[in-house]
């Protein structure tokens, strides 16, 4: 029992050595400049990891400190770290919310605090009554854009005979990200079946809850449902190794203008969507501005805090793009996905 | 005569300081103020390196986390002094959150809902059942906690009823009602709750000592308060103590264990839907996925405080100590901008720490 208390002895002054050097340490991290919150839910897709890359890099650059807080995709946690920073003093507040319902309980924090906040790519619900910088794609109209070339090639298709039936793999629709590619999608579709009647089926809604497994396992349900879609659009690419493990066994990965290829479309742009639509698997992809969406969140931001604004309301529009297998001779390089693959971060990856 | 001097030197704590020391830590460990001095001395130890970390903005943020977990810990506490474990609780929140939200919200968006199995039934465009009437908020708070003490009824009486061992119970419950909870909503938040209802989860970021008030501090303490009376001065506590101490010693006695195991799971069922209401209230919204990640806090900070995992020890006021220290460890990691993973390597470690310690305490009585 002696030797236990000398341990628990031991264990206490190492507990005070390991304090003190975590205090030491963020004596030296500290600065006499700016310092930023910068608050994200996870860092699951490449999208957020080059978008967090990009904001935590520029920010450092500038001499500011940055706090980072990951969420864990648990909204209660991520509202005590936002409230912890703010009791820390921070100049400002980034954040990628867990949902568009916790943006706004967060945004109303900042404000109680007089804080400026920035939201990142997924805005609080519509009805929110805080005060914040957002900077969103505008999803609706991207997706939109995708889905008509997605529609041409199915035209051309259809063209050969028979019907086109699609799927869409929904996003969780409690962001309002995934609610504007899902209209994107249905408007483009209503459209298509004005124009030309009789060649859609009634589309397939697939719920991913942006979730890999969930996507998976419900995709490989659909398809054993309906083996005859040939026609899927993704709302994020990230979904695109769950896409292609499902339709690799059912003989149906083939790349575009060969028979049984499935017309495929996703929206964000990574470097995984770049390599697939060089390798002719993809057909197109619709393009959020990552780095237009990161700098401008930041710009505005300090910006704010500048101008000794507390509590900013703004919201910037990300127009984007949709790569296609047209244009991807002349605007590859406007799509940050292809930018990480031309610098070699798939390699990285492996 | 030497083996007398010997004795004496060791009797004699001035003589070996060793000894006084270890009769002291013996004493600290003891103690049923163990884990409070321990947070204090915690506390101070880190004033002068942590910026703020006494500021009354960040003591009224710390003492805002502490009263919804205390809530969920007081019910926690009571299954594990009867020796058992409640790993349910969160997926009881979760159910809570969503049937009470389903019958308060005053706008439901069909785009988001039309396919959940509440749809058209208590949840239309124009929100719940009772979306506007003065009922709402009372109706949806007795929804939660019926809710809750109907899941806790379940739990108890599996347990009970047909000596199922507690872990695998409330595990498939767990897993059960949080796969209900998000099938009922398709894994929406429901929106739009009455300001009625938002305002007992809010707390202040003033910085000033009204920020202390709040909804979930007269909740907490309450709760906390009518918890200690019925462990210290009811038969039923008296009965809990019994039961995790030796269930059957206790059956030969006369106490009807059975009923008093279904009861004890009761409330912990709505000491969870009480944690429900609070944390429900905080994010504005019925979540399905609410207090998803919350067990390990839960179960931490209970065990932190000195409540027995083997039962028949425990109090209400270890709990508060758990809940307060779990609350400033979590707070002054984040304060220090320790990584998210590391907080959680650390708050493992130390709920490790604490089951050690609970082995240590018992060798320690059973010497003394």
């Amino acid at each position: 029992m002696t030797k236990f208390i000398r341990l628990s002895v031991l264990s206490a002054f190492c507990l005070a050595l390991l304090v003190t050097s975590f205090s030491v340490t963020q004596r030296v991290s500290a600065q006499s400049g700016k310092k930023i919150c910068f608050a994200y839910q996870d860092l699951e897709t490449q999208f957020w990891v080059a978008g967090h890359q990009a904001i935590v890099d520029t920010l450092k650059a500038k001499g500011i400190e940055v706090i980072e807080r990951n969420g864990n995709q648990d909204a209660n946690k991520q509202l005590e770290q936002v409230k912890d920073c703010i009791t820390q003093g921070v100049d400002g507040i980034i954040i990628i919310p867990q949902d568009s319902a916790s943006a706004v309980t967060i945004a109303a924090a900042a404000n109680e605090a007089n804080i400026p906040i920035a939201v990142f790519n997924r805005p609080p619900s519509s009805d929110s009554k805080a005060k914040h910088l957002v900077v969103v794609a505008d999803n609706q109209v991207i997706a939109k854009t995708a889905v008509d070339f997605m529609v041409q090639r199915a035209v051309r298709q259809g063209e050969l005979g028979g019907q086109v039936t699609p799927l869409i793999m929904v996003g969780d629709l409690g962001d309002t990200n995934a609610v504007g590619r899902l209209n994107g999608f249905k408007q483009s579709m209503a459209e298509a079946d004005k124009k030309y009647p009789g060649l859609f089926k009634k589309a397939i809604e697939v719920p991913t809850k942006w979730d890999a497994n969930t996507g998976l396992a419900n995709l490989q349900a659909a398809m054993k449902a309906n083996p005859d879609v040939d026609f899927i659009f993704t709302s994020s690419d990230f979904l695109f190794p769950q896409i292609q493990a499902v339709l690799e066994p059912l003989g149906k990965w083939v790349t575009s203008g060969k028979k049984g290829h499935v017309i495929l479309g996703g929206l964000d742009g990574d470097a995984g969507a770049c390599k697939l639509m060089k390798d002719g698997y993809l057909d197109t992809t619709g393009v959020q501005d990552l780095y237009f969406e990161a700098n401008s969140a930041m710009d505005a931001l300090l910006q704010a805090i500048a101008n000794k604004e507390t509590q900013p309301n703004k919201i910037i529009p990300d127009p984007g793009f949709a790569l296609t297998q047209e244009n991807i001779g002349t605007r590859e390089m406007d799509m940050w996905g292809c930018k990480l693959l031309a610098a070699g971060f798939l390699d990285k990856k492996k | 005569m030497a083996a007398q001097n010997e004795t004496v030197k060791t009797n004699n704590p001035a003589a070996n300081p060793v000894a006084a020391v270890g009769r002291l830590l013996r004493r600290l460990l003891l103690s049923e103020y163990f884990v409070l001095i321990l947070s204090i001395v915690y506390f101070i130890a880190l004033l002068p390196f942590v910026n703020r970390l006494g500021s009354i903005r960040n003591l009224s943020v710390i003492f805002s986390n502490v009263w919804p977990l205390l809530t969920v810990a007081i019910g926690q506490t009571f299954i594990l002094i009867i020796g058992g474990i409640d790993l349910s609780q969160t997926a009881i929140m979760a159910m809570s959150s969503v049937l009470g939200a389903a019958f308060m919200s005053s706008a439901a968006d069909p785009l988001l809902f039309d396919k959940s199995p509440l749809w058209g039934i208590i949840l239309s465009e124009k929100g719940g059942l009772l979306a506007g009437s003065p009922l709402a908020v009372p109706v949806g708070i007795g929804v939660m906690l019926l809710v809750g003490v109907a899941i806790g009824a379940l739990n108890g009486f599996a347990v009970a009823r047909f000596r199922m061992p507690p872990f695998m119970v409330t595990l498939v419950t767990l897993s059960f009602f949080s796969a209900f909870a998000i099938l009922l909503t398709r894994s929406e938040n429901i929106r739009n709750l009455p300001p009625e209802f938002l305002i007992l989860g809010k707390t202040s970021l003033r910085a000033d000592l009204s920020s202390f008030l709040s909804w979930s501090l007269g909740i907490g303490v309450g709760l906390a308060v009518v918890a200690q009376i019925i462990l210290s001065r009811t038969k039923f506590g008296r009965w809990l103590y019994a039961i995790g101490t030796n269930q059957r010693a206790a059956l030969i006695s006369g106490v009807p264990t059975q009923r008093i195991i279904i009861l004890a799971y009761m409330f912990s069922g709505f000491c969870a839907a009480v944690g429900s209401i609070l944390y429900s209230s905080r994010l504005e919204g019925g979540r399905p996925t609410l207090a998803q990640n919350l067990l390990l806090d839960v179960v931490g900070a209970t065990v932190i405080g000195g409540t027995s995992l083997f039962g028949g020890k425990g109090k209400v006021l270890w709990t508060l100590f758990g809940v307060l220290f779990f609350v400033l460890l979590s707070n002054t990691l984040n304060l220090l901008n320790v990584s998210t993973f590391t907080i959680d390597i650390v708050k493992g470690s130390v709920i490790l720490a604490a089951a050690l310690l609970d082995v240590l305490r018992i060798r320690l009585l059973a010497r003394s």
